[in-house]
């Protein structure tokens, strides 16, 4: 029989099963048009952005959204909600399971994968992106925040514009 | 004329004056077809990207003009090739990747035939044959088996190229006052791409193009802009064309609006909204002068935005009548101090797929398809604001530059040239 070196980290599993609720939290609250609610998952000083692969490959850090506090991801959702123009959808996140790539000082470094479907109002459904949450993940007065979220899409020539915040 | 006459009912256009657009040239096939190879592929300078993308010998990067699929290379010499995408000896597509390096020769995957960076054929594999049996004609003439090499002018780093031998110089094509507007952006600094956006839009490439040139929509639509005064119908502004009448360019200066409550009757969804971050809006001056949002749109396939000091050049690809791709370079210069390379990272929040004020125009122009697709025959759009005509003004309550653009459309796809 194998030799089992290190004892199966409680610890790990504890904080992956933490992450996992978290970012499911994160996108039924997306899913749900809960938009106001989304600013909530963030610490105050963040980063948020979206981001295509291809910009990242080559160095650039052009997203589709790019903000940096908590204040500016507020913004977005107000204007969202009463500044802009835009058909009626509703999105759906299928998540992947979520790797724990790294634990220290400045949090807990994960990635999940995740497909997001758009549906119009007559019903027709596509796959607006495939992409790739890479985030850190900070624990404060006890409940997981995001620090940082960036969602890193495959989706080169986006089929739609991108109304909701990923 | 001898323009495409899709069906039995022959010119479109006939009798029509410079105020009605016929919604068949939004969804018609034998239109697009025609405007493919009377526009797109005739005597027009579309835009191909920028020098700074490729900016060793053997880069390259593929684009689009029309539908076909064309490489933009840097050479030996330091210029810029433009060839068709596609071997001379199947049609195959040369290059899959992007962007890359393709060293001294550009090689089709699939026979492995080579061609220089200018588009010569160079060799081919078994060219003799094998053991003296196959191989080419010993009369093929290699010269003639290029790739189809494309007429390229650069302004101030800016690739454009043509199909047509008979497109006169650019300088010439776009005229004094675009050329003047055109290098108050591109001014000679060296150029640094930022990053880019694709999306698809469901909508006709010419209502992309009338977008740009309607300011009407732009105070009424945008109640992100209205809200913040980065666009107001009452601000100060001009708006100019070329002799032509394609070619406009659109300028405004902010913090000139006559009153802050006057929203000239728009239904301002949340007049009180602000924004809890103002860093967003706050522009930093760049170009000399007071305009703080300037719109170009070269005729056919590009528009050049400079709103704040998010820079950008918009390039439209057609995907048939009900379809356009819009390709977004943002750029900006190579010695960008960190502040200014901060500023344009954060205002690219306004534009592109997700664009605070843009997101609002890719809807609006799929509105636009899904309303006119299903319309009777003989119907069309109405442009009467501001008269008939398309000359230079500074109100910005016009419908004049969508009014110029189908003077020029008219004319270059041979329908009934209309006079104002």
């Amino acid at each position: 029989m194998d030799q089992i070196d290190t004892p199966l980290d409680a610890d790990t599993h504890l904080i992956r099963h933490r992450v996992e609720q978290l970012q499911l939290d994160y996108v039924h609250a997306i899913d749900d048009g809960a938009i106001d609610r989304w600013p909530g998952f963030f610490t105050e000083r963040c980063l948020y952005a979206i981001i295509a692969r291809d910009n990242l490959e080559r160095g650039q850090e052009l997203g589709v959204m790019r903000f940096e506090s908590r204040a500016m991801l507020v913004d977005r959702a107000t204007a969202t909600q009463h500044a802009a123009v835009f058909a009626p959808r509703t999105l759906c996140h299928v998540l992947s399971g979520t790797s724990i790539e790294a634990v220290d000082e400045n949090g807990i470094r994960a990635r999940t994968n995740v497909a997001i479907y758009q549906t119009s109002a007559d019903g027709d459904t596509l796959l607006l992106m495939a992409a790739t949450y890479r985030d850190l993940v900070v624990e404060a007065d006890g409940a997981l925040l995001f620090k940082e979220k960036r969602v890193i899409y495959d989706t080169l020539r986006l089929p739609d514009s991108v109304v909701n915040p990923l | 004329m001898d323009g495409p006459q899709p069906d039995k009912g022959g010119d479109i256009f006939a009798g029509t004056d410079t105020t009605r657009v016929p919604f068949r040239v939004y969804e018609d096939q034998d239109i697009y077809k025609a405007e493919l190879e009377r526009i797109f592929y005739g005597p027009t300078w579309n835009y191909v990207g920028l020098e700074c993308e490729v900016p060793k010998e053997g880069d390259f990067r593929r684009n689009f003009i029309g539908e076909r699929e064309i490489l933009m290379i840097r050479k030996k010499d330091g210029g810029i090739s433009v060839v068709e995408n596609r071997c001379a000896h199947r049609g195959a597509q040369l290059c899959q990747a992007l962007e890359g390096n393709a060293g001294e020769t550009l090689m089709c995957p699939y026979h492995q035939w080579s061609f220089t960076l200018d588009g010569d054929l160079t060799s081919m594999p078994f060219r003799r044959g094998f053991k003296g049996k196959g191989g080419f004609p010993k009369d093929f003439d290699m010269s003639k088996h290029g790739l189809t090499r494309l007429r390229v002018e650069t302004l101030n780093g800016v690739v454009f190229a043509t199909f047509d031998r008979t497109t006169p110089p650019i300088t010439e094509d776009f005229g004094d006052h675009m050329v003047k507007y055109f290098t108050r952006v591109f001014n000679g600094r060296k150029l640094r791409v930022v990053g880019y956006q694709r999306q698809i839009i469901d909508s006709n490439w010419k209502l992309q193009m009338e977008n740009l040139k309607d300011p009407y929509h732009a105070g009424i639509l945008h109640l992100f802009l209205i809200n913040f005064g980065l666009f107001r119908l009452d601000q100060k502004s001009a708006y100019y064309f070329d002799e032509g009448k394609g070619h406009t360019v659109l300028m405004t200066e902010r913090g000139t609006e006559s009153d802050e409550g006057d929203y000239g009757g728009v239904k301002v969804a949340a007049p009180d909204f602000t924004l809890t971050d103002h860093e967003l809006v706050q522009p930093r001056k760049e170009f000399g002068d007071d305009v703080t949002l300037a719109i170009q749109t070269l005729f056919p396939s590009v528009i050049v935005q400079a709103q704040s000091n998010t820079l950008a050049t918009r390039h439209i690809v057609p995907k048939g009548p009900g379809s356009h791709e819009l390709i977004w370079t943002f750029f900006g210069f190579e010695d960008d101090d960190s502040e200014m390379r901060t500023l344009r990272l954060r205002q690219a929040n306004l534009m592109g797929s997700a664009g605070y004020v843009t997101l609002d125009d890719a809807e609006a122009l799929e509105f636009s398809q899904l309303g006119l697709a299903a319309a009777p025959d003989g119907a069309a759009a109405v442009l009467e604001i501001d008269g008939k005509d398309a000359q230079s003004g500074d109100c910005l309550v016009t419908e004049a530059l969508i009014r110029g653009f189908y003077m020029r459309y008219r004319d270059i796809m041979g329908f009934e040239k209309a006079q104002p």
